[in-house]
């Protein structure tokens, strides 16, 4: 298993094709090797079984002939007189005559064929007629004890066939022939009187067989019902037990065929069963039919070594292709990694990469987007953070304070001095609050009380406030110098162009889950317009009327989200109200000092 | 690390197809090699004779090269004496350069320097019939001509009164062939040691049916104690019982020959020939072609094959196995 765990896709992609492959061609090949092999087998074996058909056909014209010759004798008058004469032999001029007539006919029988050796009449009687004229047997031997005799015999009147034998009745004649005899019965039936015998030149049959290309080593053989051999190439070989045949088996078998088990030799026979006892046997080498089976086997390798190749050359192609532009993809990841955005990775095929190769790019695009907002966003928080603490020390207040004073000293208004400066000590002091961003409300409460109060010393009966923040939330935290800019603005901008004296009201709480804290004056109020615009940036004109609300207002949102700011509702020559909304963030030790 | 990967994957790969190439071409190689038809030339001792002996091994010869595949080229003098016309047709054939060549030799000593000729050019020797007096060839397929020869022994000793102390003649052929001198001391052996029958001479009929029968006729006329004649071969077998026939001695001088032919045949059927030891020409020329293909493909070979002998009489000439021997071509 470890040996496929390869890491990049080229090579898994090329190891699986290869694999896959692999398998199909040894597949492919394994079945159409079989195929092949099993159809070659089958054609050899019609082929054969054809060729062995002719054969019988051509053997059973040798022996239907044969038969009819016997008929044409065993029907000829003359042969049933020869044969019913009694005591004579042969002498008197009609018996000559009759003789002379038969062997005629005999002779003119055999004149049209080639294929018959010799026809002959042997009677009980001890008469021999033969189609020769001037016959002379072989003194050695006797026509009673042949084979062919003596089985025509035992058989009683039917048709004989021997397997092929040497005829050596005939003096200085051995002719190999097949022989068939029958036995010669009376006129009437009753009782036999001698043999009929037949033979045809087994050269005929054996030029047949010799003929016959079944295959290289394939071969033809006959045997009788006996198990004798009729005819065998390697006769001799047979019988001399270097070569074996399956006799038993044939003779067991009537027609069909069967193969051996002989391994690199088996052989399959193909019987034909002939009618008169022989049976001719076909046989061919397994091994033979498949005889191009190594150039097969040879063939199917080098296909299978050549789609391999190409397969591979393929699949490394392919599965370059493939994992170039992933390749790709990963390198512009890790230029982005070591935070290089500006980068963009070309989008070619397959689709699918391309697909991942454009969302990447947007991916890169948005994050690009994220930080330089972020970068933005930080810097307006310091923008906006240096503007509050400008608005706390506005040059302006301080000096107009510090004018409020030195009149007062001049006055000899020494307890409103002490009130001024100390409200003015308390209002730095707050503003300090150790660097910190967020403050707790009760700060920013008093700072807002500090301020108002230096406010009140100096407009005197021109303005009025009351504070009136629920004590619940002094724990809460707020951003420092929220409300400085909003009360600023209700002074310059709604009292102080009032006729009369002017209130200013603090309020503050908690309403679902937020905190609000709202400034209203009884002023001179807002037009629509002014309203309307007062949230809306305005950087060139940074001392006009709302540029510290405009801050106040980002701030809030910068700091707590969209959901806050400010709200401003006014009625003209009634008063503004302005409320702030922020979120409830509870500050740990300052809120249980407040619940204490 | 992965281009490391994928390069020792591919180098696998490459190797794999270079050994399955490899392979496959080595395959392909060695199915040429055993494809290739082997060439093979076969010298018999008289390729002209009418003699059936050779015709019968030629044929032997013949269905062996068709059967495996084999070229094979005849040769051999017109008749078996003719020692130097095949010494010269081995060293032609040595030029041709053949796989193998399968030998009959005329002569036991005179054809040991071709045969080593022949091994010199690096061709493969087998030699049939008649070997040579050396160790050259790699095999030898013959009949076992001392058992031969002792069954002939045997046969003679039956025929004879096993009494009285009786005389044969060997009417032997071509001085100095091994297989004559192995018959004769096979016959001689069997009756030396199981009988009291003396053989008074050994003639020699040169393979000629005629130089056969004049010698016999001449033995019996000159010693009429000569009770049976053993005939080691063919030639003189005939020529021996034709003598024997025409001084109408037939049964009296008995007679037992080697080999076969229609003329033996008639010779046993008139009783002239009370037996005959037959040889397997046939199987002999088809192991000797199958040897030597062995031989030729670095199959290790025995060194001696025995093709056997068949004793013949006239009770078993015309049994279904023995008519085969006796008259091996159909339609002649």
């Amino acid at each position: 298993m470890e040996l496929f765990k390869f890491k990049s896709i080229q090579t898994n992609i090329a190891a699986a094709s290869a694999c896959l492959i692999l398998l199909t061609a040894i597949l492919l090949g394994v079945i159409s090797y079989q195929l092949s092999a099993s159809s070659v087998r089958e054609t050899a074996q019609d082929y054969t079984a054809e060729l062995i058909r002719q054969v019988n056909a051509n053997i059973q014209t040798y022996i239907t002939s044969m038969e009819n010759i016997s008929m044409l004798a065993l029907s000829n008058e003359d042969v049933r007189e020869l044969v019913s004469e009694e005591g004579n032999n042969g002498t008197s001029s009609e018996e000559l005559a009759r003789e002379q007539r038969i062997s005629a006919s005999f002779h003119s029988i055999m004149a049209s064929r080639k294929d018959i050796a010799s026809i002959n009449v042997i009677g009980y009687n001890g008469r021999f007629v033969s189609d020769r004229e001037h016959v002379e047997l072989n003194p050695s031997i006797r026509l009673a004890e042949q084979p062919w005799y003596t089985s025509a015999q035992e058989a009683s009147g039917r048709i004989v066939v021997s397997s092929s034998h040497v005829q050596h009745m005939f003096k200085d004649e051995y002719d190999w022939v097949v022989s068939l005899s029958r036995e010669l019965w009376s006129k009437d039936q009753t009782e036999p009187r001698g043999v009929l015998l037949v033979d045809l030149n087994f050269s005929v049959i054996n030029d047949t067989l010799n003929n016959i290309d079944l295959s290289k080593r394939g071969y033809v053989f006959i045997v009788d019902e006996s198990g004798n051999i009729v005819y065998h190439p390697q006769q001799q070989l047979i019988y001399s037990n270097l070569k074996s045949e399956k006799i038993d088996q044939v003779l067991a078998k009537g027609s069909g065929s069967f193969t051996t088990e002989e391994g690199k030799t088996s052989r399959i026979y193909t019987i034909q069963d002939t009618g008169f006892g022989w049976k001719i046997v076909g046989v061919s080498y397994v091994n033979e039919l498949i005889g191009n089976k190594r150039e097969m086997q040879l063939s199917m390798v080098a296909a299978g070594v050549f789609c391999l190749i190409v397969g591979l050359l393929l699949a490394v192609f392919i599965s370059r292709n493939l994992s170039r532009p992933i390749k790709q993809l990963q390198e512009h990841m890790k230029k982005v990694e070591k935070g290089i955005f500006n980068i963009r990775v070309p989008i070619g095929n397959p689709r699918e990469i391309a697909s991942l190769a454009r969302t990447f790019n947007l991916m890169v695009v948005k994050i690009e987007e994220l930080m330089s907002q972020v970068v933005r966003e930080q810097e307006i928080k310091r923008k906006s953070e240096l503007t509050a603490l400008q608005a706390q020390i506005n040059p302006h207040f301080l000096y107009n304070t510090l004018d409020s004073i030195i009149w007062m000293a001049e006055g000899k208004k020494t307890d409103e001095v002490v009130l001024m400066t100390s409200a003015l000590a308390r209002l730095f002091r707050s503003s300090i609050s150790r660097g910190q961003e967020l403050v707790p409300i009760r700060t920013e409460i008093e700072h807002v009380a500090n301020y108002l109060t230096i406010q009140k010393i100096r407009y005197k009966d021109k303005l009025d406030f009351h504070i009136d923040v629920d004590p619940d939330i002094y724990g809460y935290r707020t951003l420092k110098v929220l409300l400085q800019p909003l009360l600023e603005n209700a002074i310059y901008h709604g009292i102080k162009n009032r006729i009369g004296t002017g209130t200013i009201q603090v309020t503050g709480g908690k309403r679902d889950g937020y905190i609000w804290l709202e400034v209203s004056d009884n002023g001179v109020g807002m037009e629509a317009e002014a309203l309307r615009t007062i949230l809306e940036p305005r950087r060139n004109d940074r001392e006009s009327k709302g540029v510290g609300v405009v801050n106040v207002h980002e701030r809030i949102q910068l700091y707590f989200g969209k959901d806050y700011g400010l709200t401003y509702r006014s009625v003209p020559d009634e008063g503004t109200t302005v409320t702030v909304r922020i979120a409830a963030i509870e500050g740990d030790e300052l809120a249980g000092g407040v619940g204490a | 690390m992965s281009e490391y990967r994928r390069k020792s994957a591919s180098i696998a790969i490459t190797a794999v197809l270079i050994v399955i190439a490899v392979v496959g071409i080595y395959k392909w190689a060695a199915s040429q090699r055993t494809e290739k038809p082997v060439d093979i030339i076969v010298t018999v001792k008289a390729k002209s004779s009418a003699i059936d002996f050779w015709k019968v091994l030629i044929t032997g010869v013949e269905d062996a090269a068709n059967e495996f595949g084999a070229n094979v080229t005849v040769i051999g003098p017109p008749s078996e004496t003719e020692i130097d016309i095949q010494m010269e047709q081995l060293e032609q054939a040595i030029r041709q350069k053949p796989d193998a060549i399968v030998m009959a030799a005329t002569d036991y000593n005179r054809l040991v320097p071709v045969a080593q000729q022949i091994v010199k050019a690096g061709i493969k020797l087998i030699t049939v019939d008649s070997r040579i007096n050396s160790d050259d060839a790699l095999s030898f397929i013959a009949t076992d001509n001392i058992a031969a020869g002792e069954k002939a022994g045997e046969e003679m000793a039956k025929l004879l009164p096993e009494s009285a102390s009786s005389k044969i003649a060997i009417m032997s052929y071509v001085y100095g062939t091994s297989s004559q001198l192995e018959r004769e001391k096979g016959v001689r052996q069997w009756l030396d040691g199981h009988s009291h029958i003396a053989v008074a001479s050994t003639l020699y009929s040169e393979g000629r049916l005629e130089k056969a029968y004049e010698l016999t006729k001449e033995l019996l006329a000159k010693d009429p104690g000569i009770e049976g004649i053993v005939g080691l071969n063919e030639p003189s077998t005939v020529g021996a019982g034709r003598a024997i026939e025409e001084l109408g001695l037939s049964g009296k001088v008995k007679l037992v020959g080697f080999d076969s032919s229609v003329d033996e045949v008639k010779l046993i059927e008139s009783g002239v020939l009370q037996a005959t030891i037959v040889q397997k020409p046939y199987n002999m020329g088809y192991l000797s072609v199958k040897t030597a293909i062995e031989a030729v493909r670095g199959k290790k070979v025995p060194k001696l094959i025995d093709t056997e002998s068949v004793i013949i009489n006239k009770d078993n000439m015309y049994t279904e196995q023995n008519q085969k021997l006796l008259f091996p071509f159909v339609g002649e």
